[in-house]
């Protein structure tokens, strides 16, 4: 099987935002030195690909890396996990906030160069930009069936079952036509540490770079960008005092006054 | 005819029908909006309810083989059909609002791509002009602000506003649509239960949710805790990918958004991208053993103390209070 791996990176929110601006035309600037790393939708895409192949060595996995800030470190630490072929993806325009020009972008390039790729793997969020709306517009202009919210794949009698849970149920689908799949984070995809000899491989490696284009669509602009405003909470916290017996009677005595049923 | 219009799934249940509600209410800001119920058969509950929250049209979209269907894949078809066969929304840019949650921002993609519209997304707040509707976004995990301006429509979007306020007697004009277009076959999923055995995020009172910093153990006791206080399990990001809990019970801006009476967060920092899961209304009660951590900044009671001694005496007092 043969899998394509569509991965976006975000800022590592451990750190604080490096400056962000929009330009006069309209084109988000990113200054200083962002800190740009997997997010975890896209870490669990990337799990979920390396465990198929694990199963099946045959497995192919191409993987297309959004082009941005840092790119050069991000594609080295995706290379560790030796994809079969590994690209920078850059969009012209680049507007990840119009999730329709980006859908139709990524599209026309996997039709004519990833045609054969029978499961697109995608994180339900592609970058910072995306609210979930790309994954389910890549897969409409592809023409493909969509799982969304994927947690889980495994090789089960020589076909492949992707699984994700809703309410109660476990729900699986056995994957028998082209799919794009939107995964999200479970402890069963989380990403494994790369081997250090490959760590040492990817960082003389290097990278060619690919462009996904299409007419500027109208109708929809970015027409400003500022720091989150900081929402007003209730907050005013009162410290419950005493030793850990007396805080948990003092708890017990709150919930009990807020009407808690227990 | 108003530019603003609800379209709302009944298959996704009576919390859906209100956050949407909620939102168009919200955003109309007195205007007058339309509200689309799509189903098998109509509601006059419902219908009664969009009326009682403001809406002077009420459109009963009935397609009799959506069945139980809440898939949006299956649901886009029907949708645009209802909303092709309506009166044209007006002149200005139209606005489209659909219920809040994942599904909801699915659907609203797939209608526009399908209407060739504006895939607005998760807003934080909408606003119509005489020529647009601007959108606001969180963007960098909720660090920065990004306004979209739609200039041709239809629009479609999700926004959370709460829920909706009651006008007893208020009434609406009520119009049935039927709809035939052939419907997509929906994925052929095998269910298998999944163990979960307490109730949903969706809805719940009280949400007692743990953090990075509590383990399986911890877990085993905030479940109890849940079970004790008649209220449900959550968990922040690090805590799903920990595998403490199923991503389904992940609160925070890619997970779900709550809003219980109280929030019970144990092991939680109080990250921006895990409070934008928690509604401003809920109360937050936050157990943690760094007194400097953010959680207290925004919790209305504290307790400084680690998890591993707290929770079992909490569990000790409950116990001792149940009368008999």
């Amino acid at each position: 099987m043969n899998i394509l791996v569509l991965l976006a990176g975000v800022a590592d929110i451990r750190f604080p935002l490096h400056p962000i601006v929009l330009s006069s035309e309209a084109v988000i600037q990113e200054q200083g030195s962002p800190r740009r790393v997997l997010s975890p939708f896209d870490e669990a895409a990337l799990e979920i690909a390396l465990k198929l192949r694990d199963a099946r060595p045959e497995t192919q996995i191409d993987v297309l890396l959004l082009d941005g800030c840092n790119s050069e470190n991000l594609l080295r630490s995706v290379a560790a996990f030796c994809p079969d072929s590994l690209q920078c993806l850059q969009l012209q325009p680049c507007q990840l906030w119009d999730a329709r020009q980006t859908a139709v972008q990524i599209a026309g390039l996997i039709k004519r160069d990833y045609p054969g790729h029978e499961l697109i793997l995608l994180g339900r969020e592609l970058g910072d930009l995306d609210e979930g709306s790309i994954a389910v517009l890549l897969a409409r202009r592809l023409g493909r069936a969509q799982l969304a919210m994927a947690q889980f794949g495994q090789w089960q009698n020589e076909q492949l079952w992707l699984m994700r849970e809703r309410g109660t149920c476990e729900e699986w689908l056995q994957v028998d036509q082209p799919l794009l799949a939107s995964v999200t984070n479970d402890r069963r995809n989380k990403l494994r540490h790369p081997l250090m000899k490959n760590v040492m491989q990817a960082k003389r490696m290097t990278f060619t770079q690919v462009t996904a284009s299409a007419p500027e669509r109208v109708g929809l602009s970015l027409s400003q960008l500022e720091n989150a405003p900081v929402i007003a909470r209730g907050g005013q916290c009162r410290l419950l005092s005493g030793d850990i017996a007396e805080q948990a009677k003092a708890l017990v005595g709150w919930l009990k006054e807020q009407g808690v049923n227990s | 005819m108003s530019r603003l219009l609800a379209v709302i799934p009944q298959a996704w249940g009576d919390q859906a029908l209100e956050a949407a509600l909620g939102a168009a209410q919200h955003v109309s800001a007195g205007e007058s909006y339309a509200v689309v119920l799509v189903s098998s058969q109509p509601s006059a509950e419902h219908a009664q309810l969009a009326a009682r929250a403001g809406a002077k049209l009420v459109y009963q979209a009935v397609h009799a083989a959506l069945g139980e269907c809440d898939e949006p894949q299956v649901l886009v078809v029907a949708i645009a059909e209802a909303l092709r066969a309506i009166p044209r929304l007006g002149s200005e840019v139209p606005l489209v609002l659909l219920p809040p949650g994942p599904q909801g921002e699915e659907l609203a993609a797939l209608l526009a791509d399908c209407l060739d519209g504006q895939a607005l997304g998760r807003c934080v707040a909408l606003r119509l002009e005489d020529d647009a509707v601007l959108a606001e976004r969180a963007a960098w995990g909720g660090r920065m602000r990004l306004v979209l301006r739609a200039a041709s429509g239809p629009a479609f979007a999700c926004v959370r506003a709460g829920r909706p306020q009651l006008k007893a007697g208020a009434s609406a004009d009520l119009f049935d649509l039927e709809l035939h277009g052939s419907l997509p076959k929906a994925l052929t999923l095998d269910k298998r239960e999944s163990g979960q055995r307490l109730p949903p995020l969706e809805g719940a009172k009280l949400v007692v949710s743990g953090g990075r910093g509590v383990n399986e153990q911890g877990f085993a006791l905030l479940e109890e805790l849940a079970l004790s206080l008649g209220g449900t399990l959550g968990g922040s990001l690090p805590a799903v990918d920990a595998g403490m809990v199923p991503v389904l019970r992940q609160v925070g801006v890619s997970g779900k958004f709550v809003s219980p009476q109280i929030y019970l967060a144990v092991g939680i920092s109080g990250t921006l991208q895990h409070l934008a899961g928690v509604s401003l209304d809920s109360c937050i009660v936050a157990v943690n053993q760094d007194p400097e951590a953010d959680i207290f900044k925004v919790a209305s009671l504290g307790i400084v103390a680690p998890w591993e001694t707290f929770l079992p005496a909490l569990l000790a007092g409950l116990r001792q209070s149940v009368p008999g």
